[in-house]
């Protein structure tokens, strides 16, 4: 133990050939056997509960029976394979991936704007509009889907002020339908999309903008040339963010899209819950969380491999 | 210049209203005299809130949600601060790794964890009782406590404590009288975060819940995929009032937007 330490701690000191004076106070740190007391009740409940499930069904996907007491079980990949040759739940993953790129986009374009007037207001108005933003993020999710039904439903508010004003003569089916859902993922996930790009638009050095004025840059011009594509890596961090939280939503499709719009969540819930299928379930989960990761990898890749890979670092 | 300003004033004010009118109208809609919630409502009523107390069901689930909230974050909170005062206080090798764990059921989806953990409890007896619909709630919420605090005692000065040692206080004592009482505002918001965590949380619960532990946030999503009924808007509007009530303490300590912003990644 004690070997172990020293040992450790000459990996942490010796590459970076600290002079003297540092090395002596990193002797006189204090040890941290202690700390790892205090951390061993946390690191045992998370492992406990949270790593050793994960990886529970991570092995349960690669079992082909639900015979879970073990007769008859055996290894294969015969869940992955199902899932991955049924037009169903490839279609349900094309929707899916469909849907959540939708929302991306629409809550970026209606959160950019927030962000920018965030970015130029006074601390005052900033700190009330981040107030007003983050606040529906500690209202259940169930209560904002509600103030959706209110507004949505065939005879909701949207539909009632068209009529009125005549613009359709007949209610819009916009609620249970893939509409529906994005506007509910939008509406959900906004809050993070405009923190995202409010804190790479803060990191942006205002001599820039400056300079580019007095140089006779036009303010449209400005904007484009300086401001979007230096408020790019906060623009990606927020539709990754919006995307991976909309691919992996289950009550808001659930509430706003019902039998309708059949993604991969409501998908998955139903063979879980409802056919107790947990074998094929748990192969579902990692495919979706596969498919989560592999889509933001790409998505990021592509923007730091373009012409605008200098802002990404 | 002038009217560029304006536009994106514009279209600023119409992103916050578009986050904000599924909230704002619900509560109008709770007081409606009709018997068909509607925004803007059809006259004046407290109708839907004394048909509240007509429901049981609606009582006891928020019963439930209060108490697996206050025990959660309870708990969240003592992990969650001894993690946390661990990780700033002592030279643990592998500290930023340790950090990220103990932050990693923020990145995993609820839905996934719901399952696991579902899956995980059946063969031990945990799945559908109130200990384990407990724990799967301490797990989500005590990424933020470790957040929280970590940020409350990044400014923290640890002569303090070396002060109180020096004029002989023991370690305990310098805990209670100097370490607590400097990072109390970081533990409370914690705290407060992981009530609502826990409070406002359906997707994991969904996996959780048995007939005795069905909380408000379930039994309002449930009467929503049943049918169109107008005491939603009313229970909603309970849920709302109690979040805000929350948020303004929360804001007063913290800033509620520091949270969520501060590195969702």
């Amino acid at each position: 133990m004690e070997a172990a330490r020293a040992q450790n701690h000459q990996k942490r000191v010796a590459p970076k050939e600290q002079p003297p004076q540092q090395e002596k106070r990193a002797k006189k740190r204090k040890p941290w056997a202690p700390g790892l007391l205090l951390l061993t009740s946390i690191l045992l409940f998370l492992f406990g509960f949270f790593v050793v499930p994960m990886l529970y069904i991570l092995y349960l996907s690669f079992i082909s029976t639900d015979n879970l007491s073990g007769e008859g079980a055996s290894y294969s990949l015969s869940n992955y394979i199902t899932l991955f040759t049924d037009s169903y739940y490839l279609n349900s993953l094309w929707v899916t991936v469909k849907i959540s790129l939708l929302s991306s986009l629409v809550a970026l374009v209606l959160g950019y704007p927030i962000a920018l007037t965030m970015a130029k207001a006074s601390a005052k108005i900033r700190a009330l509009i981040t107030l007003l933003i983050a606040s529906p993020l500690l209202v259940s999710i169930v209560v904002r889907n509600f103030g959706w039904y209110l507004l949505l439903l065939p005879n909701g508010t949207v539909n009632t002020l068209l009529m009125d004003l005549g613009l359709i003569s007949k209610p819009m089916n916009l609620l249970f339908s893939e509409v529906g859902v994005i506007i509910g993922l939008s509406n959900a996930y906004l809050p993070f999309m405009v923190l995202a790009i409010v804190t790479s638009l803060y990191n942006i050095d205002p001599s820039l903008e400056k300079a580019s004025a007095i140089l006779g840059a036009s303010p449209l011009r400005n904007f484009l040339s300086i401001t979007l594509p230096l408020s790019l890596p906060g623009i990606v961090s927020g539709c990754v963010l919006v995307f991976s939280l909309s691919m992996s939503a289950y009550v808001t499709p659930a509430l706003m899209g019902g039998a309708n719009v059949p993604v991969m969540p409501v998908v998955v819930y139903d063979q879980i819950n409802n056919l107790l299928q947990w074998t094929f379930g748990s192969a579902l989960s990692y495919v979706l969380l596969g498919t989560t990761l592999l889509s933001v990898f790409l998505f990021t890749r592509g923007f730091e491999k373009s012409k605008f890979k200098e802002v990404f670092r | 210049m002038n009217a560029i300003g304006k536009l994106r004033g514009a279209l600023a004010v119409i992103g916050i209203i578009y986050i904000l009118i599924p909230l704002i109208a619900v509560i109008p809609a709770s007081f409606t005299k009709a018997s068909y919630p509607s925004f803007p409502p059809e006259g004046f009523s407290f109708q839907w809130y004394t048909k509240i107390l007509e429901r049981p069901e609606f009582i006891d689930a928020f019963m439930n949600s209060l108490q697996f909230a206050v025990l959660a974050a309870l708990f969240a909170v003592i992990f969650g601060t001894l993690g946390a005062l661990a990780i700033a206080k002592y030279d643990i090798p592998g500290k930023s790794a340790i950090t990220s764990f103990l932050t990693a059921p923020l990145s995993v989806p609820q839905l996934v964890l719901g399952i696991a953990l579902l899956i995980y409890f059946t063969p031990l007896m945990l799945a559908g009782t109130s200990i384990g619909f407990l724990i799967s709630h301490i797990i989500i919420c005590i990424p933020y406590v470790i957040r929280l605090v970590l940020t409350g005692l990044s400014g923290f000065d640890y002569n303090l404590e070396k002060a109180g040692a020096i004029l002989g206080a023991n370690p305990w004592t310098v805990f209670w009288k100097i370490t607590l009482p400097l990072i109390r505002p970081a533990i409370i918001s914690g705290g407060l975060f992981a009530f609502l965590t826990s409070f406002d949380n359906v997707t994991v619960s969904l996996f959780m819940i048995s007939p005795e532990t069905r909380t408000l946030p379930i039994e309002i999503f449930s009467t929503m995929q049943d049918a169109y009924n107008p005491i939603v808007a009313s229970v909603s509007s309970v849920v709302i009032f109690i979040s805000v009530i929350l948020i303004v303490i929360l804001e007063k300590i913290h800033g509620v937007g520091k949270v969520f912003g501060g590195g969702h990644h």
